[in-house]
């Protein structure tokens, strides 16, 4: 009985550093000017990065770093209100994320942070949802989590036990997270794609 | 889209999901209470029409509005208070609302994993972590003396006081308060709950008896252990007496020394207030006293601080 309960904490275990290596592989490290740095997550495979519009300072050089190469990048798209940013970094490729509809999360649902909290690189954070907040329309609006973030997770992902997409994380509120949900997400990149491409 | 989620095998989403199931379960119990400005507090369902919360979230006695998990609102009554475990005990009329499945908690280990549950709104809540600790034979700031309670490793987030504490099924361990021990998040097992709210739903108030004197542990001289025998254990000195309380109508004086209590050994005042909560209401206590080199018993009747609160 011992036995097997430590043999599944093992396997969580193991399952949840599997997680953190998905992760590290599908995120950068964000830095625009002299300000503090971000998280961003490679979006689509190659070349576009997605993160808060508030880790990105107007104006000011841009570089993100992936495998410990800081490359240039430079800023597609903002979306003040939903506090996103889109980026084009050629060089940069890394594993898509499927993305989980916020319809079906649940609150108690597992979820991991990953970002790079107060500088150190590519810290996992493990917490459950907390409750999916709705706008007038009822359609959600922002993701709220009870896991530990920090300065510089800003930008980074919120993903279910399975490694999809939740949310990007973007702030914290009485000691919460705050996510933006990954359907905000795709909608910004999809109509930012089209409206350059008209 | 290709995807490499399954890096993460099914242990860790079964996991998830069993959480999310125990949340859920556990929600159809969890009630949100209006009764202080800002944000609702939480209560549990925990017998039929009789809903648990913590006493101080909740401000007011008559008329509170409550939310039902299916989203009803109904209106509750106070039927008591326990200052001293800031528990509260309201009754509903006819609300529809599953009573709260119970775990046995006398299993739960420093480090076992448990989720706390809230309804500071419309819709549930939750953290997740582990206990912390287990608190043996723990008195309370304001007094109550509670044999086990369990300190928290999550976050009691503002309006979960007064929500559950689950197991990984969704079955009640116990009871979540913020403020029972100043911010620390604490929660009372079930069991304590439950013997609270017997007697609130008796008599509105938990008994706590008293017979008004304030003591300190004392070392006995030899001489006296000596010529009367005693074991060399400290006794308590009185060091005031309330006017007109049983101590005093009892003839109890200042400077008395107290030894036993109905032949309990007092070392320590807490061994007197664990002596006066096991007499029966309206019962006396026999004390067994030191007055001036000699060895008195007297014989008072404790009054009862919980009316009147």
């Amino acid at each position: 009985m011992i036995t097997s309960m430590l043999g599944s904490a093992r396997g969580v275990s193991s399952n949840v550093s599997g997680l953190a290596e998905l992760l590290r592989q599908a995120v950068v490290e964000v830095r625009s000017g002299e300000s503090g740095s971000g998280t961003g997550i490679i979006w689509g495979g190659s070349g576009l990065v997605v993160t808060n519009a508030h880790c990105v300072r107007r104006g000011a050089p841009l570089q993100v770093d992936a495998g410990g190469k800081w490359r240039e990048a430079h800023a597609l798209a903002y979306h003040p209100q939903h506090d996103l940013a889109l980026l084009a970094a050629p060089s940069v490729s890394g594993p898509m994320l499927e993305l989980r509809d916020p319809e079906s999360l649940r609150a108690g649902e597992l979820v991991f942070a990953h970002g790079h909290p107060l500088g150190i690189r590519d810290a996992l954070a493990m917490g459950v949802l907390h409750a999916v907040t709705r706008d007038r329309a009822k359609s959600p609006r922002w993701i709220v989590a009870d896991v530990r973030l920090a300065p510089g997770n800003s930008g980074g992902p919120l993903v279910d036990a399975q490694g999809r997409l939740v949310g990007i994380n973007s702030m914290v509120v009485n000691g919460l997270g705050v996510a933006v949900p990954a359907s905000l997400v795709q909608r910004f990149v999809e109509s930012a794609l089209s409206q350059r491409a008209a | 889209m290709s995807t490499k989620s399954d890096t993460s095998s099914s242990t860790l989403a079964e996991l998830s999901s069993q959480l999310a199931a125990a949340v859920a379960t556990a929600g159809n119990s969890v009630v949100a209470i209006h009764a202080r400005r800002r944000i609702p507090s939480s209560g549990i369902v925990w017998r039929d029409g009789v809903i648990v919360s913590a006493s101080h979230t909740v401000r007011r006695d008559d008329e509170i509005p409550v939310t039902l998990p299916n989203g009803d609102s109904v209106v509750a009554t106070a039927a008591g208070r326990d200052p001293a475990t800031d528990l509260i005990a309201l009754r509903v009329e006819g609300a529809k609302a599953h009573v709260a499945p119970r775990a046995d908690s006398s299993s739960l280990r420093v480090g076992s994993l448990v989720l706390a549950v809230g309804r500071p709104g419309r819709n549930v809540s939750a953290s997740f972590g582990i206990i912390s600790a287990v608190g043996e034979g723990w008195r309370s700031w304001q007094g109550a003396r509670i044999d086990r309670v369990f300190r928290l490793d999550l976050s009691v987030y503002d309006g979960f006081s007064g929500g559950p504490l689950v197991d990984a099924s969704g079955a009640v361990l116990g009871l979540n308060n913020s403020a029972l021990a100043r911010g620390t998040p604490m929660a009372l097992p079930a069991k304590a709950v439950d013997r609270v709210l017997d007697e609130l739903l008796e008599r509105g108030h938990v008994r706590r008896p008293f017979i008004g004197v304030a003591v300190q542990p004392v070392a006995l001289s030899a001489s006296v252990v000596k010529r009367h025998k005693l074991p060399s254990d400290p006794g308590l000195l009185i060091v005031s007496i309330a006017d007109s309380s049983p101590a005093d109508k009892a003839g109890l004086l200042l400077g008395d020394v107290l030894l036993e209590a109905n032949e309990q050994a007092l070392g320590r005042p807490d061994d007197l207030l664990d002596a006066l909560s096991s007499v029966p209401s309206g019962g006396a206590v026999t004390l067994k006293v030191l007055r001036g080199g000699t060895i008195k018993a007297v014989s008072v009747t404790p009054a009862d601080r919980g009316e009147g609160e």
